[in-house]
């Protein structure tokens, strides 16, 4: 849809001759479908045949509908000075297109979200009380992960959220001076933290993928809901809305991951890759694909941490401290992960003798 | 007088003096604390132990090797500690600063691509060795107010480096500079003194053990 119109009305990119002799530049064109370039006598005002056998407007509306020259680079695409192509893009994420309007509504809806089910359900607190016993639960190493994304997940955020909504946000309330400095300090951190956070994204899974794998456990947890608007349904380790996350952070991280490293690289890396998609190095078709992926695969990782974040704090009594000393109440994982519980207290739960966070 | 002039002028003399000579006088007191003598004849020697020691601590005990904590905490603290040094000393917006208000002189600079890479590893180091401090149950116990001030600090110094990396923005630089003012005058008297203390810790360490006819 996005790519139709243009690519319609432009036609094939068949190289034809428009005429020669601009400044000693020799302009190609696509010959229009059915169609091709008029070319009408030169409307000579200087010179004798300084325009050869064209107007400026013509061949300036070859360029503008990508007319291809020769250029020093041997990349086919770099004889192209505006990408016609590029025009589904640039309209899909221009401040109010359907990629940035679409990102703000999908996180007020999230926010909106939690604030309600916060309003309607209030804290999720342990019904039993607190047993006063801990279990282990997460690992120093898990620990240690968790937090090192979590820091680095909130300065990506931030800082690209500030790239992405600087122009339709920012600019009405702070002005252009100030968020141009905004802009320019977040580009360049998120820039520089994102090979961490690459990095970290993949520590991230390998730390927690053990007990993050499907089990049937999940479909009863999710056909009630989770228990979120009461009852507790039987859940292992992780229930199923922890290992969606955990597996929506996984595949959003290697998404943001891969096309973050090629947006950092547009010149080396992406017309490398893109010969290997495409069979041609066509770098900017590449870059535009990695752009929406990045802000889409973005977006949804916000949103669902937004949601992590208020059921791993305030949302649900006695989880927060699992990531922090790496036990739980009794109660708690019995009210929660009821299985994972029975596990943890037909070994040693309880004892404080041999009770390993599982890995 | 504007902020940034403010900040690389009278600012800047008066963070560096205070670094300066509050570093110099702890350095001073403890190099002169003294040391009771011990009576008992040394079996050892003291000077091996002290060098011994220094060098062997840069590599965890091998008794230990097997346990993937002391290799983080060794790994990530040589990425922080190595990756920080580089970018202070050799980082381009850094090397004309120092030729400019402190040394008069200069020495080559890393490329952009050596700079990232320093940063990123400096970034990763002290992240998850400031996490471990809340994390890990003994070094939390362990962990002072000041240790947290100071990792905080040595952080943001670093994020308002990265961000100022553009050079589009006066805003910017002085954000940076003023946060690394604030870091030279809380050093003196703060748990980064290790910068400099590391060394007579370990020999000081070293020697007695040596003393005592334990080298290795």
């Amino acid at each position: 849809m996005f790519f139709g119109a243009r690519a319609r009305q432009r036609g094939t990119r068949a190289p034809l001759a428009l005429g020669a002799g601009l400044a000693g530049l020799t302009v190609v064109g696509p010959a229009l479908a059915g169609a091709p370039p008029k070319v009408g006598p030169p409307m000579q005002t200087g010179p004798e045949n300084t325009l050869g056998g064209l107007s400026d407007s013509e061949i300036w509306g070859a360029i503008r509908h990508e007319a291809f020259g020769i250029a020093t680079s041997q990349r086919p695409e770099d004889g192209v000075l505006i990408d016609a192509d590029g025009w589904w893009w640039t309209e899909l994420r221009m401040p109010s297109g359907p990629l940035v309007q679409g990102a703000i509504w999908f996180l007020l809806i999230v926010i909106l979200a939690i604030l309600l089910f916060a309003i309607v359900r209030g804290r999720i607190r342990l019904e039993g009380g607190r047993a006063g016993i801990r279990i282990p639960r997460f690992s120093l190493t898990q620990r240690v992960v968790h937090w090192t994304v979590a820091a680095l997940f909130i300065i990506m955020a931030l800082s690209g959220l500030v790239i992405l909504f600087g122009r339709p946000l920012l600019i009405p309330v702070f002005g252009h001076g100030a968020t141009s400095v905004m802009a320019s300090a977040a580009m360049q951190a998120h820039n520089l933290m994102g090979p961490v956070f690459a990095v970290s994204i993949l520590t991230l899974f390998a730390t927690f993928l053990p007990g993050n794998l499907p089990s049937q456990d999940d479909i009863g947890w999710i056909l009630k809901g989770g228990g979120l608007f009461g009852g507790h349904p039987h859940a292992g380790r992780y229930n199923a809305g922890e290992k969606a996350w955990f597996w929506t952070a996984t595949l959003a991280g290697v998404v943001l991951s891969v096309s973050g490293i090629l947006m950092l690289f547009p010149d080396n890396l992406a017309p490398w890759v893109a010969e290997l998609a495409y069979g041609f190095p066509r770098a900017r078709d590449l870059l535009h694909l990695a752009e929406i992926g990045h802000v889409v695969a973005a977006v949804i990782m916000i949103g669902f941490a937004l949601g992590h974040i208020y059921l791993g704090t305030y949302g649900n009594e006695g989880a927060f401290e699992g990531m922090v000393d790496g036990t739980v109440d009794l109660n708690w994982a019995r009210e929660h992960h009821d299985l994972w519980a029975g596990e943890m207290s037909g070994g040693s739960a309880g004892t404080g003798a041999a009770a390993e966070p599982a890995e | 007088m504007s902020i940034i002039e403010f900040l690389e002028g009278p600012a800047w003399k008066a963070s560096a003096a205070a670094f300066l000579i509050f570093a110099g006088w702890r350095l001073v007191v403890i190099l002169t604390a003294g040391r009771r003598h011990p009576g008992a004849e040394p079996i050892g020697s003291p000077l091996l132990g002290a060098v011994g020691t220094t060098l062997r601590h840069f590599v965890p005990r091998p008794a230990f090797w097997r346990r993937p904590k002391v290799w983080f905490v060794s790994l990530a603290g040589y990425a922080f500690h190595l990756g920080l040094f580089a970018v202070l000393l050799f980082a381009a917006p850094h090397v004309a600063f120092i030729r400019d208000h402190i040394l008069g002189l200069e020495w080559a600079a890393l490329p952009r691509w050596g700079f990232i890479v320093a940063a990123e590893f400096a970034f990763a180091g002290l992240l998850t060795l400031w996490v471990r401090r809340f994390v890990d149950p003994v070094v939390r116990l362990v962990s002072r107010p000041d240790d947290h001030i100071a990792a905080g600090l040595t952080f943001l110094v670093m994020l308002t480096g990265c961000m100022a990396l553009g050079e589009q923005s006066v805003a910017l630089r002085a954000i940076h500079l003023g946060l690394a003012e604030l870091w030279l005058v809380y050093f003196p008297f703060s748990s980064l003194m290790h910068t400099f203390t590391w060394v007579f810790s370990r020999a000081v360490t070293g020697a007695e053990a040596g003393r005592r006819g334990v080298h290795w």
